[in-house]
């Protein structure tokens, strides 16, 4: 069957997943929605996908299966909700809603429809996580004792403080826009914590929001961790993540590129010595259909597809997987309260 | 062409592989002089052909080749635009369309060439997508006058941002206007060499340069290494090899026997920061590559 995509905001999010599933042979993009004329002439210069400006109407005379939005994240649960009236599966960017309230409403929605339902949390499908996910889930490292995630990059420089990014309530600062993927993460490969603690926002060239995010996450059994986050720091070219978990029987240290796993035992099945063991995303790495920023994108939006087609076991980033990444982000700033420090 | 092409990612601290690799090499090349020092091993090794991105790092390179003319008095530059990073942060706050058009109003002498004031050529530009893509093709390419350029490289992020959008059209303006406006040749790097080369095709660009990661282990190959090999042995284009050694993950004379072996590969790039890899790579590619390093 081929998939009708609407598609609103056409910002460099929007942009990048229309440009991969227009590609896709089994997706046919129809609609694009976003505020700026301009770039909807441009992208529909061909006349093949009918453009507007207002998203009801996109949805009342589309003939639409699924939608992808990609708008400010102030506007996320409306957007859903719109979409799920209307029966239509869904892709949304990161994150999910800000409010755990209006995610807990959308989960409502959902209920009993049968539709396929993701988030954005990118990393999740990069090549280097999914084989960490796999050691984690095959047991490899045993019962995690204790962790420390960290994300780094100059997403927000010192000579660029305002705009949307400059605003909470429109999603923006580091912990709704740039720590959400480390949180995520964490709950991806550990799970959810049961409470967080010690959180700490912290402003270095914001105004009204935070640059850097610190919390320590304590889970049921005794296991312990921390996340620590910039987004401002001018030492990264790239945003940059780094994983390190210790378990009962092994160690695994990780980024997007590489990981180090300590072995506590000889592991011949997987190919592993007793002590430390590299491998690098040279080695690792999938291709992918079609490439555009990293192959975890186009990896993301297939396995989107693969969910509709009825290809894929579970969702590996559904709504609720985005709602338990909100509530933790929600209980961090519950957790600092008083807000920016 | 030449058939072997010097890449310029070390210089930047860029490696696929590790991030602490990544890091190292941003400190080995702190210091400009180190950089052509570089250069000048290559260019005594016999390399001729340079690829240079259009960034702030690659406007000190082609500053320091004029002033040693004596040195370098037989170059040719294959330069890739645009430098996307320079981009990245404004197309975040602002949006894509909007950022190009800032980039195009911001130079003088874009605004020269369209006579017009800046408000008014906002929406004007906007309407015109080859014009913005000319505009922009002259601000990146202004640090590089003067030079012989050899081919034009499109940065496969816009080169597969446009094939993903379908304008494979904007591509084949793109090729006929560096060879009028330049006379260069216009090439495309990408990272999904079968796809990009169909497109190509049907956009009726004849015997394309595509350059594109081709290593034995399949790494930034799209969808994977048999695909590759089938296009390049179908031909119809000019391959240029980049990302070989996999950024270290694969043995040079592995690397090198694999890609000078497939066909219709018109040159390698490789990137280097010692004399002893230059001259390693040199001789194995003098090798394997039809026995000579020449001018195809």
């Amino acid at each position: 069957m081929t998939l009708r995509v609407g598609f609103v905001g056409m910002g460099r999010m929007g942009l990048a997943h229309y440009a991969i599933l227009n590609t896709h042979p089994e997706v046919t993009p129809v609609a694009l929605c976003d505020q700026s004329k301009q770039v909807l002439r441009i992208l529909a210069r061909k006349g093949e996908v009918a453009t507007f400006t207002d998203v009801d109407r996109m949805l009342a005379e589309a003939p639409l299966d699924c939608l992808v939005i990609s708008t400010p994240s102030d506007s996320h649960a409306e957007l859903i909700a719109k979409a799920l009236e209307r029966g239509l599966h869904v892709f949304v960017e990161k994150p999910f809603c800000l409010l755990p309230d209006d995610g807990k409403r959308v989960l409502g929605l959902l209920d009993g429809k049968g539709l396929v339902n993701q988030v954005g949390y990118v990393n999740r499908f990069n090549d280097v996580f999914l084989e960490v996910k796999r050691l984690l889930d095959g047991k490899v490292i045993g019962p995690i004792d204790h962790f420390k995630f960290e994300m780094y990059g100059r997403t927000v420089t010192r000579d660029q403080t305002g705009g949307w990014r400059a605003e909470h309530a429109k999603g923006g600062g580091c912990m709704y826009e740039f720590a959400s993927h480390c949180i995520d993460l964490v709950n991806y490969l550990v799970g959810p914590p049961e409470r967080v603690t010690g959180t700490l926002l912290h402003s270095i060239v914001s105004e009204k929001v935070e640059d850097v995010v610190s919390s320590s996450l304590l889970y049921e059994g005794g296991c312990c961790g921390t996340v620590l986050v910039n987004w401002c720091d001018p030492t990264f070219r790239k945003p940059s993540n780094k994983v390190e978990l210790l378990g009962e029987r092994a160690k695994i240290v990780a980024d997007k590129y590489s990981y180090r796993v300590y072995l506590e035992e000889e592991r011949a099945d997987l190919g592993m010595v007793k002590g430390w063991n590299t491998r690098y995303v040279t080695d690792i790495a999938q291709g992918v259909r079609f490439y555009l920023r990293g192959n975890e994108f186009s990896r993301q939006l297939d396995h989107f597809v693969d969910c509709i087609q009825g290809r894929a076991e579970r969702n590996i980033c559904s709504f609720r997987d985005g709602h338990e990444t909100d509530r933790v982000i929600h209980e961090m700033f519950e957790d600092a309260r008083g807000g920016v420090r | 062409m030449d058939r072997v092409i010097f890449g310029d990612n070390q210089f930047y601290g860029i490696n696929h592989m590790s991030e602490e690799k990544a890091r190292a090499l941003s400190e080995r090349f702190a210091d400009f002089r180190d950089v052509t020092a570089v250069l000048d091993v290559a260019y005594d090794c016999g390399v001729r052909g340079f690829m240079l991105n259009s960034n702030e790092w690659a406007k000190d390179i082609v500053d320091y080749m004029r002033s040693s003319k004596d040195r370098y008095d037989d170059v040719r530059l294959y330069p890739y635009i645009p430098y996307p990073h320079k981009y990245a942060n404004a197309v975040a706050e602002k949006g894509i369309i909007t950022t190009l058009i800032d980039v195009v109003l911001s130079d003088n002498s874009a605004k020269g060439a369209i006579g017009m004031i800046a408000k008014g050529g906002q929406t004007l530009i906007g309407r015109d997508v080859m014009k913005l893509m000319e505009l922009l093709v002259d601000v990146e390419m202004k640090i590089f006058r003067g030079m012989d350029v050899e081919v034009v490289f499109l940065q496969n992020i816009v080169t597969d941002l446009l094939l993903g959008l379908g304008f494979v059209d904007v591509l084949a303006a793109f090729s006929a206007y560096i060879e009028e406006k330049y006379g260069a040749k216009g090439g495309f790097m990408t990272m999904n060499l079968p796809y990009c080369v169909e497109q190509l095709a049907t956009g009726g660009v004849e015997r394309p340069v595509v350059c594109a990661a081709i290593n034995r282990s399949g790494y930034l190959m799209n969808p994977d290494v048999a695909e590759y090999e089938e296009t390049l042995k179908q031909g119809g284009f000019r391959a240029v090899a980049m990302s070989i050694f996999a950024s270290g993950g694969i043995r040079p004379k592995d690397a090198i026997d694999y890609v000078c072996t497939q066909e219709n590969m018109a040159a390698v790039v490789f990137g280097a920061s010692s004399r002893s890899h230059i001259e390693e790579t040199m001789g194995l590619i003098e090798r394997t590559f039809n026995g000579a390093v020449e001018r195809t």
